[in-house]
């Protein structure tokens, strides 16, 4: 039994909103409850307040984001059955030399030396359609992109990189009965195989490319234990093939709704930073993550127990109007705007460098090439929920053609 | 003005060398080892933006 008296109950399921407006009216319904319970998905806590999200991802000690369950995912309140996500699937200690192979390999600096490449293939993407003067963005160019960046630097051959990012980003995009969703399931399987086949093939004769540095790593020492490295290695798939995905899936169909931002960002490329910092509050690609409390405690004034499952929303945090002036308003050039998009804490995204460089690049290539593009909005269509992942699956759209640039 | 940043609470989002490269140093991870430092003159606004920009509210200025 709850505490009833002192912890405020909402009937709030996250997984019920089929649309990105449901499930931002969802939240916004919290907005007067920074801290509740609800009864669904076997009872958890729904943290909403932008301090109260920022203040448990950063308290990782009583907000622990381990496994308690081998099988099942402790990031989803949903209890999704997928492999350990390495690192943040482990605390400190395990987590600290493991997080460090993937900042080393991810820092702001590193990422850097991937901007080219990540301007090379957004360039292959919009020469894919740009003679014709129609296409669907998310497949030719949104989805394949962020994929070829990744996928290209851990050193996966290109015959693998449709396979695995449809593993990715059709689980995401499709609903759980549908032939796509099952499809996605088996493929996510064959990615599990193909990452055990190349790290090994690494280890025994390595590269110089992502697989072998994580393969070949040492941790405290010794060198990185097998499975380690295969979770390290998926993990990376996951969070480079399909989040910035999301993320540029909305700011494409934002940029067709409102002409005043698109001809700023035309008229003003400085603007991108900010831009970015706002596409990214406004339209966080991961919406939440899950935690375990693991003590006791009292939390924003309601009495948390050991064990209770709780889920953080970014996406709530960004709009909450104590932290953002204006906070249902995309505002292109906001400053300071202190999003938790990429979370907070230990386990804040490692891979938030590259996402906003392959974000820009995509984006500007996007702008400065098909600046008229104009989005067919009938033959939209969204993802089917926006529980964690929310975007697009596909963005119609028609244009003025224009010249290829080849290779 | 100094600035101070509370190293243990930083955890590598480089928002702060993002918009005040001259002011916020970075290790090869990404965080910041500026610690305390002052801050050399014509650069005050580059070092407030930079604080404000911390997701982690890691930096105080002192002026």
């Amino acid at each position: 039994m709850r505490d009833a008296g002192r912890a405020p109950e909402v009937d709030f399921d996250v997984l019920a909103h089929r649309t990105l407006a449901a499930n931002d009216a969802a939240w916004a319904g919290l907005r007067d409850c920074p801290v509740a319970w609800t009864p669904h998905h076997g009872g958890h806590w729904v943290i909403s307040g932008y301090e109260a999200v920022a203040e448990a991802f950063r308290d990782w000690e009583t907000f622990s984001s381990a496994r308690t369950d081998p099988a099942v995912s402790s990031i989803t309140i949903s209890g999704a059955r997928l492999p350990l996500l390495v690192p943040e699937e482990l605390d400190p200690p395990e987590w600290h030399p493991v997080r460090r192979v993937l900042a080393a390999l991810l820092s702001p600096q590193a990422a850097e030396r991937l901007r080219p490449r990540a301007r090379h293939w957004a360039r292959v993407g919009i020469d894919r359609i740009i003679g014709s003067g129609r296409g669907e963005l998310v497949g030719d160019l949104i989805f394949p992109v962020p994929a070829a960046v990744t996928l290209e630097w851990l050193g996966f051959p290109e015959a693998d990189w449709p396979v695995f990012s449809h593993a990715f980003h059709d689980a995401a995009a499709y609903p759980h009965d549908t032939p796509e969703y099952r499809a996605a399931a088996a493929a996510g399987a064959a990615v599990l195989g193909r990452v055990t086949e190349e790290v090994a093939a690494r280890v025994a004769e390595p590269r110089d490319d992502g697989l072998t540095a994580i393969a070949c790593a040492e941790v405290d020492g010794t060198p990185i234990a097998r499975e380690m490295a295969e979770a390290l290695v998926f993990m990376t798939i996951g969070g480079g093939v399909d989040t910035t995905s999301a993320l540029a899936s909305a700011a494409v169909l934002h940029l067709h709704r409102h002409p005043d931002d698109r001809a700023r960002l035309l008229a003003e490329p400085d603007l991108w930073d900010p831009a970015t910092e706002e596409f990214l509050r406004v339209y966080p690609p991961a919406r939440t993550h899950a935690r375990t409390v693991t003590r006791d405690v009292e939390f924003g004034g309601c009495p948390m127990r050991a064990g209770d499952r709780v889920l953080l929303s970014e996406v709530a945090a960004g709009r909450d109007p104590e932290a953002f002036p204006d906070a249902d308003r995309f505002v292109i050039d906001r400053f300071p705007n202190r999003h938790l998009a990429f979370g907070a804490g230990i386990h804040r995204c490692p891979g938030s460098h590259l996402a906003r460089i392959v974000f820009r690049e995509l984006m500007g290539e996007l702008l400065e090439r098909i600046p008229d593009y104009r989005i067919v909005e009938p033959e939209v269509v969204e993802y089917p929920n926006w529980s964690m992942i929310g975007g697009w699956a596909a963005l119609p759209v028609a244009f003025t053609p224009g010249p290829r640039l080849g290779p | 003005m100094r600035v101070h940043v509370d190293v243990e609470r930083c955890t590598g989002h480089a928002r702060c060398w993002s918009v005040a490269p001259e002011v916020y140093e970075l290790d090869d991870l990404g965080y910041n080892v500026t610690a305390v430092k002052e801050v050399p003159p014509g650069l005050e606004e580059q070092a407030r933006k930079g604080a404000l920009a911390c997701p982690e509210q890691a930096i105080t200025i002192e002026d």
